[in-house]
C-alpha cells in the first residue's frame, strides 16, 4: 500500500472515530445505547460519503461499500423471499401438518394439491447444477416463459392500446358540428388558449404528430421521398418528447440529493435543524 | 473528468432550488360541501320504484347488479331521503341483511352487490342460489326509512366469454392472420425489405472495436423479469451477440439482476458458444448473478464499468431509474454505448448518454434484424401491416370525429374494452 | 424429445392465458392466479440458484486472486451475517454470546472457503480442520446459549434488532446515496445534449430547458407566452408522441409474444 494511501486510510479512520465518540455523547439524553446509535449513524454516513465518493474516482472506500450493499441485499432478498414466499405463501397450501410446524394458519380449500406443482418445477430449476439432468430446468423456464408471453399478448392490447388509438379520435376542423365554412373561421379568429385557432392547432398536431410518429416506426419501406419526411418529421417529435420528459425529471432527481445532503447535515453532524 | 465534474456541481448546486418546488406541490384541500340539515323533516320518504336486481354480466360469478328508480322525495318532494340502503337475503320474508359496507348516498340509483368467490370468506355469496333484494331509503334518522318492495328470485353465474373484451379478440385475430400471411411468404422466399437501424448496425462494429481493443463487452438485461417481454427481446439479441463474441473470442460480461434471467442468459450464451463451435471457450461465471436490489445491481455495475473498462455496454430491456446512472458512468468510463428499452420515461437519458438507443419498438424489432432470418422478416412486414390498418383506423376516426354525434359514438363504441 | 416439450409447454401456458383473458368464469380466474403464484414460488428456488452464482464468483476472486479479492470476502460476510441475522434471534433481554458466537460461525466458514481457494494441499487441510473446529466451537455455543435461538419456522429472524439495523444502517442509505447520485448524472447528461451539435440533439435540449424554464424557481412562477408554451408543448406534441410510441410498443409486445408463443422465435432458450 502506498503511503498517501496509508494516509488516507489513517484520517478516515480518526475522523470516523472522533464523529463515533462525539455522536455517542450527543445521542446520550435519546437512547440507552447511545454509543451504539452513535457507531451506526456513523457508519451510515461513512456508508453515504463512500458512495458519493465515486463520483470523484472507483476508490476502496467505494469497493467496500458497494460489496458490502451487494452481500447484505442478495442475503435480505433470499430471506425475505424464504418468509413470505415460501413460508408465508407456498406452506399453508401443500399440507395442514407443514403449516403447523412453520406456525401459520392453514387455508382450506381443496385445491392445495396444484402447489406441488411449483416446487417441482423449482426443484427441476435447480437440477441445472447437475451436468447430466441440466436440461430439465428448461422445463420451468417454459413455463414462466409460456405464461408471461401469453399474459402480455393480451395485456397490452386489452386497455393501453385501444384507448391510445380511440383517443386520438379528434375533430380537425373545429369541435364536432361547429365547422361553418372558411369565412366564417377567419372572421371569428382568436389566439387566445382556449379558442379555436389554437384547438384546431393542438388537434392537428397530435393528429400528424401520432401519424408521423407511426411512420417512423416503419421498418419495411425505405425512408425516402414523402415517407421519409413523414418519418423525420417524426423522430422530430419524438425528441421534444423526449426533451420535456428530461427536464421535467431533473427536479425531482434534485430533490433526493437534498434529502441525503439533509442525512449528513442534520441527522448526522447536527449542523442543521 | 475532474474538472468537469466541478463544472456539474456548480451546475448542480445552482439546480438547488428546484427541489423546492418539489417540496412545495401540497395541493390545496379540496373545501367540501356542507348543507345544513334543517330543511330535512322526519317523515317517511316516499320508497324506491321499480327495483330489479340481474346477475352481473361478464363476469365470474357471485354477484347481482341492482338497479332502481330513486324515490320521489330524493332531490324533489319532502327532500329527505339522504342515503339509501341495498338490503339482500335468501328468504323473502325476513333476515334481510345490509350489503356493503356503507350505505349509498342519495342520488344513487344503481349498485353492484360483488359477493366474495373464497367459500371460507363471511362474505361469501353462492352461484345458483336464490336471492331476494330491497331498498331501504333512509332520512337523516337511520331509524325513520321506507323500503320497497322486494324483488326476486335471482341467481348470480359466472360466465365462459366476456362479451366486453370482442375488440381485443378481434384485434388477436387480425394480428394472428397478418403474421401468419407473412410468415407464409417469407417462407416461400419473398424478398422482404427492412430499412437499417443505426442501432443494429453499430452493434457488429462495436463487437468488432472490443475484439481489437482486447476489452470485454457488458451486456446488461435490465431489471425486469423473464415475465417482460423486453427482457426476452432482450434475451434474442444476447443470443445473436453471444455468438459474434464467440466467434471473435471476445469477453463478455453479463452482470444479472434476476435470478431466473441469469438462468435463462446463462444457457444462452452456452448455446450460442456451441452454435460458433466454441464451447470451450464458454465460461459460466461470465454470466452471473449480482442481487436482487436496484441500487446495489447498479453500484456493482458501476464498479464493473470502471474496473474492467469495457469496450462497449449494451442495455437492453426495462429500465427504471437507474437508466442514467448506468448510462453516464459507462460514457464516462469511454465506453460505446448502444441500449434499447420500452420504458418510455428512461428513452430520454439513453437518448443523451448512449451512442445508439433503440426506441420502443425498435428494441422489438432488432431479433428480426440480427437473425435475417426470413421468418422473423416476415413477422416484421406484419407488424408494420397491423401499424398501417392503426394509420387508417385513425384516419377514419378523425373524419367521424368531425361529422361527431352518434357516427363517432358508434365508431368509438368498436374499442371499448371492458377490464 | 428433450428440446420439443419446452415448447410444447410455451405454447401450451401461453395459449391458455390468451384464452383465460376472454373468460371470465371462476375457473379461469382460479387457475390464473394459481399460475400467477407458481411464477412467485419458482422464483425463490431461483433466488437460490442465484445466490449459488453469487457465492461461486466471489469465491473464484478470491481463489484467482483477482486484485480485488478482499472485497469479495467482504460482500461474502454480509452475505453470510444477513442470513445468519435472518434465521435467528434475541430470546430474552441480553444478547448472550450470540455475537462471538457469530464471528465463530464466520471465521469457521471463512477457513472453509479459504481451503477450497488454497492451491497447496497441506495448507487447504489445515484450513479445513481449523474451520472445522471453529464449527464446533459454535454448535457447542448456540446449544448452551439459551439467550438467543434458530428460527427456521417462524418469522421471528425478520423482527431481529440486528436484521433491521443492518437493512437500516446499510441497505438505506446506500440505496437512497446511489439513487441521489443521479442529481449530478442528470447533470452531466445535460451538459452532453448541450455539447452534442447535431440538430436531434439540440431539438431534445431545447425542449427540456423551456420546460425547465417553466418551473424554474428563480424568476417566480412562469407565466405567460412562457408557461403557455410548455405546457403545450407537455400537452400536446408530447402527448403526441408518447401515443405513437406506444402503440409502436404494443405491436412490438404482441408480435413478440406471438411469436414466442408459436415457436417462431426460440433463441430466448438455448439449444442442445
Amino acid at each position: 500500500m502506498r503511503k498517501s494511501s496509508l494516509m488516507v486510510l489513517a484520517t478516515v479512520a480518526t475522523l470516523f472515530i472522533v464523529s463515533w465518540i462525539f455522536k455517542g455523547i450527543a445521542l446520550e439524553d435519546i437512547y440507552e445505547s447511545n454509543y451504539l446509535q452513535g457507531f451506526l449513524l456513523t457508519f451510515s454516513a461513512f456508508l453515504t460519503l463512500s458512495i458519493m465518493s465515486f463520483l470523484y474516482k472507483d476508490n476502496p472506500f467505494y469497493k467496500f461499500s458497494e460489496h458490502l450493499f451487494v452481500g447484505v441485499s442478495a442475503a435480505y432478498a433470499m430471506v425475505v423471499g424464504f418468509w413470505t414466499t415460501i413460508v408465508g405463501n407456498l406452506v399453508p397450501r401443500l399440507s395442514e401438518s407443514l403449516s403447523n410446524f412453520f406456525q401459520i394458519p392453514y387455508q382450506e380449500g381443496t385445491y392445495n394439491f396444484f402447489y406441488y406443482l411449483p416446487v417441482i418445477f423449482g426443484l427441476m430449476l435447480l437440477m441445472r447444477l447437475s451436468k447430466k439432468h441440466g436440461w430439465m430446468s428448461r422445463i420451468p423456464l417454459a413455463f414462466i416463459i409460456g405464461t408471461t408471453a401469453g399474459l402480455n399478448f393480451i395485456g397490452y392490447l386489452r386497455s393501453d392500446f385501444t384507448n391510445q388509438i380511440a383517443a386520438t379520435f379528434i375533430p380537425l376542423l373545429g369541435a364536432a358540428g361547429e365547422w361553418k365554412g372558411i369565412g366564417d373561421f377567419f372572421s371569428n379568429l382568436s389566439l387566445s388558449a382556449g379558442g379555436q385557432l389554437v384547438m384546431m392547432l393542438s388537434n392537428w398536431v397530435i393528429f400528424l404528430g401520432v401519424f408521423c410518429g407511426l411512420i417512423y416506426f416503419f421498418f419495411s419501406r425505405e425512408h425516402t421521398g414523402l415517407f421519409g419526411k413523414a418519418s423525420r418529421v417524426g423522430i422530430w417529435i419524438l425528441m421534444i418528447t423526449f426533451g420535456a420528459s428530461f427536464g421535467y425529471t431533473v427536479m425531482g432527481r434534485i430533490s433526493l440529493l437534498v434529502g441525503r445532503i439533509t442525512f449528513l447535515f442534520k441527522d448526522w453532524l447536527g449542523i442543521i435543524s | 473528468m475532474r474538472i468537469k465534474y466541478s463544472f456539474l456541481l456548480a451546475l448542480f448546486l445552482l439546480l438547488i432550488p428546484f427541489s423546492a418546488l418539489i417540496f412545495g406541490q401540497d395541493g390545496a384541500a379540496a373545501s367540501g360541501e356542507t348543507e345544513s340539515a334543517d330543511s330535512l323533516a322526519l317523515t317517511l320518504p316516499a320508497p324506491v320504484t321499480n327495483l330489479k336486481a340481474i346477475n352481473t354480466p361478464n363476469d365470474h360469478g357471485h354477484s347481482f347488479t341492482v338497479t332502481w328508480d330513486i324515490s320521489a322525495d330524493d332531490g324533489g318532494g319532502l327532500k329527505n331521503v339522504l342515503f339509501y340502503r341495498v338490503m339482500r337475503s335468501d328468504n323473502p320474508d325476513s333476515s334481510f341483511k345490509q350489503r356493503g359496507e356503507n350505505k349509498l348516498p342519495r342520488g344513487a340509483s344503481t349498485y353492484q352487490d360483488n359477493g366474495s368467490k373464497r367459500k371460507e370468506s363471511d362474505d361469501f355469496s353462492a352461484d345458483f342460489t336464490d336471492f331476494y333484494y330491497r331498498i331501504d331509503a333512509i332520512t337523516i334518522d337511520s331509524n325513520v326509512f321506507s323500503s320497497s318492495g322486494i324483488y326476486g328470485p335471482v341467481q348470480s353465474k359466472g360466465e365462459w366469454y366476456n362479451t366486453g373484451r370482442t375488440p381485443v379478440l378481434v384485434a388477436v385475430i387480425i394480428f394472428l392472420i397478418l403474421t401468419m400471411i407473412f410468415v407464409a411468404l417469407a417462407k416461400k422466399g419473398a424478398d422482404l425489405y427492412i430499412r437499417p437501424l443505426a442501432g443494429i448496425e453499430a452493434v457488429d462494429d462495436a463487437i468488432g472495436r472490443a475484439t481489437e481493443m482486447g476489452k470485454p463487452i457488458l451486456y446488461i438485461l435490465g431489471l425486469g423479469g423473464a415475465d417482460q417481454i423486453a427482457t426476452i427481446a432482450s434475451f434474442t439479441i444476447l443470443s445473436r451477440v453471444a455468438k459474434q463474441v464467440a466467434e471473435y473470442q471476445t469477453k463478455l460480461i453479463v452482470p444479472c439482476y434476476d435470478p431466473i434471467v441469469m438462468t435463462v442468459a446463462q444457457d444462452i450464451v452456452k448455446s450460442s458458444f456451441m452454435d460458433a463451435g466454441r464451447v470451450d471457450d464458454y465460461k459460466e461465471e461470465s454470466v452471473y448473478f449480482v442481487t436482487q436490489s436496484q441500487f446495489a445491481y447498479v453500484a456493482a455495475v458501476n464498479g464493473t464499468m470502471l474496473r474492467e473498462l469495457p469496450a462497449t455496454n449494451m442495455y437492453m430491456g426495462k429500465f427504471y431509474a437507474e437508466s442514467l446512472i448506468l448510462a453516464e458512468t459507462g460514457a464516462l468510463a469511454g465506453s460505446i454505448q448502444i441500449s434499447g428499452t420500452d420504458e418510455i420515461a428512461q428513452i430520454p437519458f439513453f437518448v443523451v448518454a448512449c451512442d445508439y438507443t433503440l426506441i420502443g419498438e425498435e428494441l422489438y424489432a432488432a431479433s428480426a434484424y440480427l437473425g435475417k432470418e426470413p421468418i422473423l422478416l416476415g413477422s416484421l412486414k406484419g407488424q408494420d401491416m397491423a401499424k398501417a390498418a392503426i394509420i387508417v383506423l385513425m384516419i377514419i376516426g378523425v373524419v367521424t370525429a368531425n361529422i361527431g354525434g352518434e357516427t363517432l359514438e358508434n365508431f368509438r363504441e368498436l374499442f371499448k374494452v371492458i377490464n | 424429445m428433450r428440446r420439443q416439450i419446452p415448447f410444447a409447454l410455451v405454447f401450451i401456458f401461453g395459449t391458455f392465458m390468451v384464452f383465460q383473458y376472454f373468460v371470465p368464469h371462476e375457473t379461469s380466474e382460479w387457475i390464473y392466479e394459481y399460475l400467477l403464484d407458481w411464477i412467485a414460488i419458482i422464483g425463490i428456488f431461483a433466488l437460490a440458484l442465484g445466490i449459488w452464482s453469487f457465492y461461486k464468483v466471489s469465491v473464484d476472486k478470491i481463489k484467482d486472486k483477482n486484485e480485488d479479492w478482499p472485497y469479495s470476502v467482504i460482500s461474502l460476510s454480509g452475505l453470510f451475517v444477513m442470513i445468519f441475522f435472518g434465521f435467528t434471534a434475541r430470546t430474552g433481554e441480553s444478547w448472550g454470546f450470540y455475537f462471538p458466537a457469530l464471528l465463530i460461525l464466520t471465521a469457521g466458514l471463512g477457513m472453509f472457503t479459504m481451503a477450497y481457494t488454497e492451491t497447496s494441499s497441506s495448507k487447504s487441510k489445515t484450513s479445513a480442520m481449523i474451520g472445522l473446529g471453529l464449527i464446533v466451537v459454535f454448535v457447542i455455543i448456540s446449544i448452551m446459549d439459551n439467550s438467543w435461538n434458530f428460527y427456521f419456522y417462524t418469522q421471528e429472524g425478520l423482527k431481529n434488532i440486528a436484521f433491521i439495523s443492518f437493512f437500516e444502517h446499510i441497505m438505506i442509505p446506500i440505496q437512497a446515496t446511489m439513487f441521489s447520485l443521479l442529481a449530478f448524472f442528470i447533470s452531466s447528461a445535460a451538459y452532453r445534449a448541450f455539447r452534442a451539435r447535431n440538430l436531434l440533439s439540440s431539438i431534445l435540449l431545447i425542449a427540456a430547458l423551456i420546460v425547465m424554464l417553466r418551473f424554474n424557481p428563480y424568476l417566480g412562477p412562469v407565466s405567460g407566452l412562457m408557461a403557455d408554451g410548455a405546457d403545450w408543448l407537455i400537452n400536446v406534441p408530447n402527448l403526441a408522441a408518447k401515443r405513437a410510441i406506444i402503440i409502436g410498443i404494443g405491436l412490438g409486445i404482441v408480435a413478440t409474444s406471438l411469436k414466442v408463443l408459436l415457436g417462431i422465435e426460440r433463441s430466448y432458450m438455448g439449444k442442445g
